[in-house]
């Protein structure tokens, strides 16, 4: 108990975007070795969720606290956040034009390891990180994103996280638009970063993934609550039967 | 409209600028006449419209000055050294368009490379200064071209013959003179049949703060791509804050003849530039490659001009502009396809980034395509820095400064990959000074 701090805390968030509160108070404690999913319809506030908790600045988080190894983050810039530990796979990757993806990544890596940090295994490791991820060796002085396919975006956000190797992973929709090869590489991709000492947070629509993956809880998101947790069961039944059930037992309760 | 305010009229040629035989003594006196006789421009006429011309005129006593010198020995040192390790043709150092002062490598001989004082050329090269000097910018292109046509007192002279491809770059580094002073350099390039050079033209130097005693440089630049030649011109003007610039480049192309040219514009109060090519040959091609990084109070007026003059030539432009504090910048960019000129293809695009509400930025397509067998196309954006491109960034843990300074050398990197290394190595550096009190 007493080294068992969770990777991951939060309680009762509120998020607004744009005035409107897209969130309405959610809480979720992940402990080291934890794999958690977030699942739910389109709009229910999953990636406003993940956006808030890593520090994007039209997503206020109006209420509520957040810890990230026992220390609160929401008083921190999304670049502190990051370096503390703290990733996120974006479900939109964003395309930054003429900054090629070796240089990103090594002022990426440079920031984490602190200013004076010795970068000479950089070209190794992100060699080596190209090859695990079947990213073919171009893709180095590509720009960012620029012209990348849905896969092909996906897998580099996977890249950037095994490069990092953070405490704490938000994996928003890794899976999607990525074809069933290809997530068999980028489930590869997490299941050899994930270990006891770090935690992942997925946000995803399908059950594949979590084949692959095997997530130890599992939450249901509806306008902005979790409106069920359970286990990797539940990720079975919502394939299976949808969202329509969970309203019907909101609203006959 | 000839009343004209006698303040401002250009004085009786000093003897020190009747360099020259009287063709040219001549021609001197014809643009000063122009340049007394023509009204100053109204602002709200074309190409006037964003910066006042009086910035551009000269009290008499400025103009005969002697020019003051910048510091600018530390550039000049290492360009030597380049110069002796092989990597420079030839560097020259023109002083307020008055002293010039050529360093040619010792690998090149004359045989490839001409390079000489225009007022020596006039002589030794009689027959092609004749023929091109005032061909391309002279007494009509403009009140200010006439200025500088009347009263430049010195030029620089290179001349390629054919055949000859010249592999190191020249530098040209042109130093204004101080507050109060006044130049008027002029530079004539020359590139033989299949010949190939490449040019860099440094400005540097001039007033270092706004004032009522801003130094002025008036310049005029002409290139002539003969046939089948292929010629790269980069102009650096990194004055100092208090210089102010007027540029007028222009360029021929002949048959399937190219011309690179890359304007880099981060220095300077008020600087007002025009680069054009004329496409005057089948196969012709021109392009044109720019950025300007404006912060300050600093005045950027831009003007390109792409004139297909015969069928079958391309042309592409692509200008970008990054602004930050008060910084502001108009680009005008003129396509002109005459109605023989056809089978042409023209590309322009301007993009301009603003760091911060408190820079302005403007951008006037011009597209005069007089007939319909062309490709062409335009394109001009005005945008602040992308809020999610730095919130990217900073998800991986970069910092907002190194965020903002890696989506700006992003945004300029295709203009600067278009620039020789020597010269690309120096030019982060501008592009960092500007960003660093971000
Ligand atoms: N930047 C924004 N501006 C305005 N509204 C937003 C913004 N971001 C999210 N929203 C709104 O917030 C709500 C939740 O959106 P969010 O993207 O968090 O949903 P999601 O659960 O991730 O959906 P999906 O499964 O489709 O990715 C939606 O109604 C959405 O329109
Ligand atoms: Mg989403």
């Amino acid at each position: 108990m007493s080294d068992k701090k969770p990777i991951l805390e939060f309680k009762d968030i509120h998020v607004e975007v744009e005035g409107k509160e897209v969130v309405k108070g959610v809480s979720m404690t992940i402990n080291p070795g934890e794999i958690h999913a977030i699942m739910g319809k389109n709009g229910s506030g999953k990636s406003s969720l993940s956006n808030a908790l890593m520090g994007h600045p039209s997503y206020t988080i109006t209420k509520g606290e957040a810890y990230l190894k026992g220390e609160s983050i929401l008083d921190m810039e999304a670049d502190e956040r990051s370096r503390a530990g703290l990733f996120l796979a974006f479900q939109y990757p964003l395309a930054i034009p003429g900054v090629t993806v070796a240089n990103f990544m090594r002022a990426a890596l440079k920031s984490h390891r602190g200013a004076d940090a010795d970068m000479s295994d950089f070209r190794k490791l992100f060699k080596a990180a190209m090859t695990d991820l079947s990213v073919d060796q171009s893709f180095a002085t590509r720009y960012i994103n620029d012209g990348f396919s849905g896969g092909e975006k996906k897998r580099i956000e996977v890249l950037q996280m095994s490069m990092l190797n953070p405490a704490m992973a938000l994996l928003d929709e890794t899976d999607s638009g990525v074809d069933i090869d290809a997530i068999k590489i980028v489930s590869e991709g997490i299941n050899r970063y994930q270990s006891e000492n770090n935690g992942v947070l997925m946000v995803t629509h399908y059950q594949r993934l979590l084949n692959y993956v095997k997530p130890d809880k599992v939450h249901v998101m509806m306008d902005g609550k979790f409106v069920l947790t359970g286990g990797p069961e539940l990720a079975l039944k919502l394939e299976e039967s949808g969202y329509e059930w969970l309203n019907e037992e909101k609203t006959g309760v | 409209m000839t009343t004209q305010n006698q303040d401002i009229m250009i004085p009786e040629i000093t003897p020190e600028l009747k360099r020259g035989p009287q063709w040219l003594q001549d021609k001197r006196t014809a643009s000063k006449e122009s340049y007394n006789n023509s009204p100053i421009p109204r602002r709200g006429l074309h190409l006037w419209r964003y910066t006042d011309p009086a910035s551009f005129v000269v009290d008499k006593d400025q103009v005969v000055d002697t020019a003051f010198r910048a510091n600018l020995n530390y550039t000049i040192e290492a360009e030597l050294a380049h110069l002796k390790d092989g990597n420079l043709s030839a560097f020259v150092v023109d002083k307020s368009g008055r002293d010039i002062e050529i360093n040619s490598s010792d690998n090149v001989t004359s045989d490839v490379i001409i390079i000489s004082t225009l007022s020596d050329a006039v002589e030794s090269h009689f027959e092609i200064v004749n023929k091109h000097l005032y061909s391309l910018v002279n007494n009509e292109t403009g009140k200010f071209e006439a200025m500088n046509s009347a009263l430049w007192n010195d030029g620089i002279f290179i001349y390629i013959p054919d055949g000859k491809t010249v592999e190191q770059p020249i530098h040209l580094l042109r130093e204004s003179g101080l507050d109060k002073s006044a130049q008027f350099p002029r530079l004539l390039v020359v590139v033989g049949k299949n010949s190939e050079v490449t040019i860099i033209d440094e400005y540097a130097g001039g007033s270092e703060t706004q004032s009522d005693n801003m130094s002025l440089t008036n310049s005029a630049v002409e290139i002539f791509g003969d046939i089948d030649s292929r010629t790269r011109y980069i102009s650096l003007q990194r004055n100092s804050e208090g210089a102010k610039i007027y540029l007028a480049h222009r360029a021929n192309a002949e048959q399937n003849a190219s011309i690179l040219t890359v304007p880099l514009a981060f220095g300077g109060a008020i600087s007002k530039q025009n680069f054009g090519v004329t496409l005057n040959g089948e196969g012709a091609d021109s392009k044109m490659y720019g950025l300007l990084f404006g912060g300050g109070r600093q005045h950027y007026d831009n003007h390109t001009l792409h004139h297909h003059a015969v069928g079958k030539t391309t042309s592409d432009i692509n200008f970008k502009v990054v602004l930050k504090d008060k910084a502001n910048s108009a680009y005008t960019g003129l396509i002109r396809i005459e109605n023989s000129a056809k089978v042409c293809e023209a590309y322009q695009e301007n993009r301009n980034l603003l760091l911060n509400k408190g820079c302005k930025a403007e951008t006037i397509p011009e597209l005069e395509i007089l007939n319909e067998d062309v490709i062409c196309s335009h394109g001009a954006t005005i945008g602040p820095l992308d809020p999610e491109m730095v919130f990217f960034l900073k998800c991986r843990g970069i910092n907002e400064t190194d965020a903002t300074r890696m989506i700006v050398s992003g945004f300029v990197e295709a203009t600067l990959k278009q620039v020789p290394a020597d010269l690309k190595e120096k030019i982060p550096e501008f592009v960092a000074k500007r960003l660093e009190d971000i």
